[in-house]
């Protein structure tokens, strides 16, 4: 690997030039002195883990949050105000981020042209706002009626109305933040496309992303980060993905989990949960089976049912057929209560929406499930409970100052430290978890799978759905490949690949092709 | 951001050193804005209002604000669950209504208030059963029923009012509900205002529902994926509002030994605004009874030195209105000064 500090490209005046960038959220380091420089007319990759930084690079760059050191320059010309107004109107910076802000009810037209609609200001000129919007569709190639709503299109369509509202306004840097994390594979395919369009046009384009198909077939320059650090600086051309991979992953991290030794569980055993052929919103005839000390991982695409299987087994949607067993035991979970009675965990990928309760201190979360147990004459023990709390806050060491903390003042990777908490409170003989890491820095990460690790060692069996593959592959000893509501295929963790786990589960091969 | 910086260690052992003082923990109570606030109207009223400083003046005002706590206690339950009644003005006439309608019948005057309790209790309970039933927000609901218990009530009262004759034993024991003192002292209405608010502050506080309606309140979907049945916790809130509210009624029946169709219109504005200016947050998941039983005693204080000054009770209703306005305001820019949510 070339250092990336002596790797100078100057054939083209640089279009960003970020110096010393570095971002500090209280003791959380989101970015550390990151240096590097995107040349303009090219579609530069910036890729790493989840939790590596690349968000909060974006966020900057797009001014939607503002460094704590360290400088960023376009064109030459310094930023001094982070804000999104900002880098639009002065340097042409535009975001189109992963979730669409739209206005729904409008149409794609005045979508497209709010805020600098033709015409005298109060009463903007509305076929002139459609035909503009029209020539910049054009532009794209991209066929849609400019006098739809925007409610009607699907996600696909709504983000290329985004990049087209960056066209608009002359956006020459346009930052795609994992644009393809909501496409299916056909859909992929048009925004290539239309990014094609975009470089022939000359807009320079930041592409952040962690599936590796597409950024060799689309980006000149790829750039790593990890854990908040710049790691890595290749011209596309002159790299492997396994070079790249290797940066994302990096060796530390990679040798903790070197796999335990215990044989896979038997396969006469009883296995603890045992699902056949159940069916939900989102899943159709799925067949697992998780064995206690075992960590089976569900992979697949968000709209794959992963997500919705995990929450149908724990009572939080309904089931409407097929059989669920729990150590040979028919196992029928109504509600949640039913689940959590019979001791099955749920950790929700929505940390913050399902996850805490907002309102409430570290200790309150921690102990939500086990008041039963320090109640006297109706009335709570709350020294009884606090006790609890520090003890088990203290066993997953949760970093707070207090218990009695409000649960929102903690780092993300310590909310759900604190949620894991709560759920090792009704000791689960199964856990189903969902995004374990979402927005979980690096080093609690690194705790957080230990746990897991241990759990499993002491009996638990772990079904866990995630979008961060290196993160399947690192804690699996199975991983189920979900496609469309169906398990496509399940692999052996000593077989599995991030390819092979990838190819299963966008169902075609399109995008290894690519590659 | 400050607690981040703390080196980490297992929670206890920082806890203990830097354990705030008391008057920093006050400082950082959610009730503390509204208590100073109270106590800065105190000290007006010491200075401006003839007559405030007394203890006959503050057993006057515990004797009026006493209807509107009762209610206020009830709403906080709803406004921490994240809903809203706005329907107690009407259940308050409801229950009055139902009462001297049963009194008037010459029905012992226990199970004539017992009915206008129950009315209100039914009531409350509609609330939550339509609200979570049909998934609609609250706001509707009770902003629809609002206007169908006023009818109800206006029904039953045959668009009459009712008067209770005090020459009847019945009602003369009745009466003492409203009008009674506890050893020729304390209002009656006050010390049932301070028993639903120590009772309610139990609950609140202390007990297993008290707790999960904060957990509702604050996020109704982690709550349910904790096991929390979701409806029984809202419906119980909506339930409890109704039946304070009826009880309130009854309480106003029994003070002024007279009901109308239209007693209680407008009073469920005023018992919200109590529980706002009280600290809870409309979005839910937050509030205490204190700060409800805080802002209850403010807007009581505020009228009362109104009062005292002569000024007229339109210029009082103005008063009122700006108050909440004010309070939010300045719980808002208070709370993003010290960093706190």
């Amino acid at each position: 690997m070339t250092s990336p500090a002596t790797i100078t490209i100057s054939t083209t005046a640089a279009a960003v030039e970020v110096t010393g960038l570095s971002k500090h959220f209280g003791s959380v380091r989101a970015l550390q002195d990151v240096t590097l420089s995107v040349p303009a007319g090219n579609l530069t990759a910036v890729m790493g883990e989840n939790g590596a930084g690349k968000s909060t690079l974006m966020k900057i760059l797009a001014g939607l949050d503002s460094p704590t050191t360290g400088t960023v320059r376009v064109n030459g010309d310094e930023v001094r105000r982070f804000d999104p107004a900002n880098l639009l109107s002065r340097h042409r910076v535009a975001l189109v981020p992963q979730e669409l802000a739209l206005a729904q009810d409008r149409t794609v037209a005045e979508n497209i042209m709010l805020g600098v609609e033709p015409g005298s200001r109060p009463f903007p000129h509305r076929r002139r706002i459609d035909e503009r919007a029209a020539e910049l569709l054009d532009r794209l190639a991209v066929r849609i009626d400019p006098r739809r709503s925007v409610r009607d299109l699907d996600a696909a369509t709504q983000q290329l109305v985004v990049i087209a509202r960056s066209l608009a306004r002359e956006a020459r840097l346009m930052i795609l933040d994992e644009p393809t994390s909501i496409l299916s594979p056909a859909e992929s395919e048009r925004l290539f496309e239309v990014i094609h369009s975009l470089r022939a046009a000359g807009v320079t384009m930041l592409y952040v992303s962690h599936r590796m198909p597409e950024v060799f077939a689309l980006s000149q320059h790829i750039h790593v980060l990890r854990d908040g650090r710049h790691v890595g600086h290749w011209p596309t051309a002159e790299v492997s993905p396994d070079t790249v991979v290797a940066a994302m992953v990096g060796r530390e991290l990679a040798a903790e989990f070197a796999r335990h030794d215990t044989p896979a569980p038997a396969a006469t055993a009883t296995p603890r949960l045992r699902t056949r052929g159940i069916c939900g919103t989102g899943f159709t005839d799925v067949d697992l089976d998780v064995a206690p000390g075992e960590v089976v991982g569900v992979a697949g695409l968000p709209d794959s049912g992963r997500i919705e299987l995990l929450r149908g087994i724990f009572g939080a949607d309904p089931i409407s057929g097929g059989e669920l067993q729990l150590d040979g035991k028919t196992f029928t979970a109504r509600t949640p209560r039913d689940a959590i009675d019979a001791r099955v965990a749920y950790l929700p990928g929505e940390r913050r929406q399902q996850g805490i309760l907002p309102t409430m201190s570290v200790a309150d979360n921690v102990n939500i499930l086990t008041l039963g147990r320090r109640q006297r004459f109706g009335l709570l023990r709350r020294r009884a409970l606090r006790r609890d709390a520090d003890k088990r806050a203290g066993e997953l060491r949760v970093k707070t100052s207090s218990t009695a903390q409000g649960i929102t003042q903690l780092s993300g990777g310590n909310q759900q430290k604190a949620l894991l908490a709560r759920w090792l409170s009704i000791e689960p003989r199964l856990m189903l978890l969902d995004e374990p890491t979402r927005g979980v820095d690096v080093g609690a990460k690194a705790e957080i799978y230990r746990l897991f690790r241990s759990l499993a060692d002491a009996g638990v069996a772990i079904l866990v759905s995630s979008s961060d593959l290196p993160e399947l592959l690192t804690i699996s000893d199975r991983i189920a490949v979900m496609a469309a509501g169906r398990v496509v295929g399940v692999i052996p963790a000593s077989e599995a690949t991030e390819e092979k786990v990838m190819a299963l589960a966008t169902g075609a091969h399109t995008m290894k092709e690519k590659a | 951001m400050v607690q981040m910086t703390a080196p980490a260690a297992a929670p206890k052992a920082p806890a203990a050193e830097s354990r705030p003082s008391l008057f920093q923990r006050f400082l950082h109570a959610r009730e503390a804005s509204t208590f100073l606030a109270l106590v800065v109207l105190f000290a007006l009223g010491t200075l401006i209002a003839p007559g405030f400083l007394g203890a006959n003046n503050f057993l006057t005002v515990g004797q009026q604000i006493a209807q509107i706590g009762i209610m206020a206690i009830g709403v906080t339950f709803v406004i921490i669950n994240a809903e809203i009644d706005l329907s107690v003005g009407s259940i308050y006439g409801l229950g009055a209504v139902v009462a001297g309608l049963l009194m008037t019948s010459d029905v012992a005057w226990p199970l004539a208030a017992l009915g206008g309790i129950a009315a209100g209790a039914v009531a409350g309970l509609l609330n939550g059963l339509m609200t979570v039933g049909f998934g609609i927000p609250s706001f509707i609901v009770t902003l629809g029923t609002l206007s169908v218990y006023r009818g109800v009530t206006l029904l039953l009262s045959g668009g009459s009012p009712i008067s209770l004759s005090s020459s009847d034993p019945n009602v003369a024991e009745f009466n003492l509900l409203g009008q009674g003192k506890l050893f020729g002292l304390l209002p009656m209405q006050l010390v049932i205002f301070a028993l639903v608010a120590v009772l309610g502050a139990i609950v609140l506080s202390r007990s297993r529902y008290g707790f999960n309606t904060y957990a509702v309140g604050g996020s109704a979907e982690a709550a349910r994926l904790c096991g929390i049945n979701t409806a029984r916790v809202k419906i119980t809130a909506f339930t409890l509002s109704g039946t304070l509210a009826g009880l309130a009624g009854v309480l106003g029946l029994s003070f002024l030994s007279y009901v109308q169709g239209v007693t209680g219109t407008g009073m469920e504005l005023v018992a919200i605004s109590a529980v706002i200016i009280g600290g809870a947050a409309l979005f839910g998941g937050s509030g205490t009874m204190l700060g409800t039983v805080i802002g209850v005693a403010f807007i009581g204080v505020l009228q009362n030195i109104l009062n005292l000054r002569g000024i007229s009770s339109f210029w009082q209703t103005v008063a009122t209105g700006g108050v909440i306005i004010l309070a939010v305001a300045a719980d808002n820019w208070l709370r993003r000064r010290s960093g706190r949510r």
